[in-house]
């Protein structure tokens, strides 16, 4: 009897394991016509004349930072360095508790000035601006200590032109990041309201970022090499096909452009969420469908920049733990669209798509965890039908993986091709390897929820080679 | 219960092992071959290939996937200057898609001829994606010049602003035209000719920049603002920084930015709005004469000096407090450039 319900459980697992995967490679297939779309949009783009046109659309650079000293200078350094014809960038030091703040003094040569700025979203105190001496375009804006949201709302205030785009201070940007941003958004920018693009990962960016395009190393540790695999799932298979099934459920943090009317509509950033990504592009999408009215959200697969990944298992579950707890918060926050036919394919098909694979996932993974080996003990599962479905379940994640990396290779030539074949052997290892660890984030992240909590547990950065 | 869960992991496993193999070899090989290609370019067509891409271009394509293949097409004949070109360019500008429409207008700019400058005029005034059309124009110019005159005088008024805006390139054509359209009754229109008029000098186009500060259309004044300012400079400190007191934040901003531009001209005029009975127009006038360096120049030459209390009394006391910090600092920046 025992048996039975254990082996009907493991059937069930196993059951919508194979239902994820399925969807997974039904959104391969749409993923594949959206790059090739994209693809060859860019390759009809003329972008020298692009970043010299007065026809682009200017932007503001947000950068929120919070003990940042390690990263924060060479992250403004390549926000400088973008090439677009015009964009200021502004810094907001979050009541840093490091030397942040004196390391953009010294890098940028800032003096204090006062600017009147309209007060659109009430934030913390603002202490001063800075002004640079030797960059025109940079503000910085040092306030006291209110959280991400709040700072990226303190440089919306600053803000000054129709576009804005947050970026994470760890990130290091390619320099036509914003002209492949924009370009999307320049041909309909009554429409597109909110845009973001795929981003690679690197224990150190600024390292990977000096090697030429095409010869890009990808982190040899297998523990970066994962998160790099978790990146392009994210991007090439599920954000992307949303894109083009018009639910892009999450513009990423580290690289989202949005209009600011559209900000300033809504309420800007929000400071009730763990963090303010995933939960804003639901917020967009909830205003826009209610109130009826015509939008876009886009998710691109041009890789614009490189961002810091934990380089430690710790820190791994610490920045997981907190993606699946905003992840939960938002999709009970907005229940209301679960299944709702007002919300379209938002309602219908993204929510709950998150749902049931992000919301309920640590849920059957646990339970497959703990009651596969538990079934093959009690003599319920044959050890070698365990094996073989061990191995099914690695090689389809493992083609889904490989399709990620064949669609990104495809768009942006961006790594050494010994590299990617490398990461090609080791997606077969990711269930044994990573999921585990991911699982077990994404376990406490969803315990963490249950109780409430909202902290932010950031993740201590990672040591990277003086620059 | 095993055979099923059996039966199911080697289906599964039967498709999912294939597949990331032939999915791997793809990325492997299909790089080695992106590798090669890179570094043997070929523009020349072979006459199976040329005949191909003729075949494909004159297909009409349903999908989305057939007219990005089309547009791929074109840009390869483009390449290999093939003579079929111009008459295939039409065929994928007339489509409704607009992202399509704009690859060929790229195609039209990359070509540049007399024809091609024609059709993007003619589509400027048709209805193609505009702000594409017009940054191929301006990549073009001066080739353009004369004939974007012409659409200053168009019945629909976004093709008037269309060519008020592109003939900022071009200080010597469509003056007249340009002041008589401050008076356009499209707001976008007046918009677009006072920023264009703001590239020129003269005191007709003065006079009219300094007409438009008054327009009743916000974003009209903030392009008067900046236009004024560079046309006329100090001549015109005094009427722009009276829309310091204006009610939009944006036309605000532009007059700050714009008396910013003048640079110590616009002292005067400034020290007058001091004690201004709008809250907004103090701050920005303090902000400005920080801005410009005077309030630095009065902190170290003269820092008890009763317009410089007038001033942070203005733009409040951070204000004062931003240029006490900067003001410890100058001695010890002049010592290092010495």
């Amino acid at each position: 009897m025992t048996g039975d319900v254990l082996g009907a459980i493991v059937l069930v697992c196993l059951g919508y394991l194979l239902l994820t995967n399925l969807t997974y490679a039904a959104l391969v297939v749409v993923s594949i016509v959206e790059n090739a779309v994209r693809r060859h949009e860019t390759a009809s783009q003329d972008y020298e004349g692009l970043a010299t046109s007065r026809f682009t659309i200017p932007v503001s650079v947000i950068v929120a930072a919070y003990d940042e000293e390690s990263a924060i200078v060479s992250g403004v350094d390549s926000l400088l360095s973008l090439e677009y014809p015009e964009f200021e960038v502004i810094v907001v030091n979050d009541g840093s508790t490091d030397e942040t703040l004196d390391r953009l003094r010294e890098a940028f040569a800032l003096e204090p000035y006062q600017v009147f700025v309209r007060r659109v979203f009430a934030t913390a105190e603002v202490r001063c601006i800075y002004r640079s001496s030797n960059h025109p375009n940079l503000v910085v804006v040092d306030k006291e200590n209110g959280g991400k949201s709040d700072a990226l709302n303190a440089g919306l205030n600053v803000a000054r032109f129709r576009y804005v785009c947050g970026v994470d201070a760890d990130t290091v940007f390619e320099r036509d990041a914003l002209l492949k941003g924009m370009r999307r958004v320049v041909e309909d920018p009554a429409r597109i309201v909110g845009l973001t693009s795929h981003l690679g990962i690197a224990e150190d960016p600024e390292r990977t970022m000096a090697a030429p395009k095409g010869k890009r190393p990808i982190d040899g540790r297998p523990l970066i090499a994962y998160q790099h695999l978790d990146y392009l799932r994210a991007f090439f298979i599920n954000r992307l096909a949303w894109s083009r099934l018009g639910f892009m459920l999450c513009s990423v943090g580290a690289f989202q452009i949005w209009r600011r009317d559209v900000l300033e509509e809504v309420g800007g950033y929000a400071e009730g969420f763990t963090c303010e990504d995933i939960e804003l592009t639901f917020r967009v999408h909830e205003r826009f469908l209610r109130e009826g009215r015509d939008y876009e959200i886009h998710c691109l697969p041009d890789t614009v920049g490189t961002t810091e990944g934990p380089g430690t298992i710790p820190k791994l579950v610490s920045q997981r733990e907190r993606w699946q707890r905003v992840i939960d918060e938002t999709v009970w926050h907005y229940r209301k669209m679960w299944f709702n036919p007002r919300y379209r394919s938002v309602g219908l098909v993204g929510v709950p798509f998150y749902l049931v694979t992000e919301v309920l996932a640590p849920a059957f993974e646990l339970l497959a965890i703990v009651l596969f080996p538990l079934a093959v003990a009690l003599g319920v599962f044959d050890p070698v039908v365990f094996g073989v479905m061990v191995a099914a379940i690695a090689f389809m994640n493992a083609a889904l993986t490989a399709s990620a990396i064949f669609l990104e290779d495809l768009q942006s030539r961006t790594y050494r091709t010994r590299d990617l074949a490398r990461l090609l052997v080791l997606a077969p290892l990711d269930l044994v390897l990573y999921r585990p660890i991911i699982v077990w984030a994404r376990l406490k992240g969803s315990w963490r929820f249950l109780r409430g909590d909202k902290a932010w547990h950031k993740f201590e950065r990672n040591v990277r080679a003086p620059a | 219960m095993d055979g099923f869960a059996l039966r199911v992991a080697v289906v599964v496993l039967a498709f999912a092992l294939p597949s990331w193999i032939v999915l791997s070899l793809l990325v492997v090989l299909g790089r080695v071959r992106y590798e090669r290609i890179r570094r043997e370019p070929t523009t020349a067509l072979s006459s199976r290939e040329t005949e191909r891409l003729i075949r494909r271009m004159s297909r009409r394509p349903k999908t989305e996937w057939g007219k990005w293949r089309r547009v791929a097409a074109l840009a390869r004949l483009e390449q290999a200057h093939h003579p079929a070109v111009p008459r295939l360019v039409r065929a994928v500008l007339a489509d409704p898609d607009p992202r399509i429409a704009a690859a060929a207008i790229r195609t039209l700019g990359d070509i540049g001829d007399e024809w091609a400058i024609d059709l993007l005029i003619s589509e400027l005034r048709t209805g193609g994606p505009r702000s594409r059309i017009a940054a191929e124009l301006e990549r073009l110019a001066p080739a353009p010049g004369r004939k974007l005159v012409r659409l200053l005088r168009d019945w629909n008024p976004t093709v008037r602003f269309w060519g008020a805006t592109l003939l900022g390139p071009y200080p010597d054509l469509g003056e007249s035209s340009l002041i008589a359209l401050t008076w356009d009754p499209d707001p976008n229109v007046r918009a677009a000719a006072v920023e264009t008029l703001g590239s020129r000098s003269g005191a007709a186009v003065g006079a009219a920049t300094l007409a438009c500060l008054d327009d009743s259309e916000w974003f009209v004044r903030v392009h008067a603002a900046r236009a004024a300012g560079h046309v006329l400079g100090a001549a015109a400190a005094p009427t722009i920084t009276r829309l310091l007191a204006d009610e939009r934040w944006w036309v605000r901003t532009a007059a700050k930015d714009s008396l910013r531009a003048v640079g110590t001209d616009a002292v005067p005029s400034l020290l007058s709005m001091l004690t201004h009975s709008d809250p907004f127009a103090r701050n920005g006038a303090a902000e400005v004469l920080q801005d410009i360096g005077f309030v630095d120049f009065l902190a170290l030459d003269d820092p008890s000096s009763p317009l410089l209390e007038r001033i942070y009394a203005a733009g409040g006391e951070k204000l004062r407090e931003a240029a006490e910090t900067r003001a410890q600092g100058m001695p010890e920046r002049r010592v290092e450039a010495a």
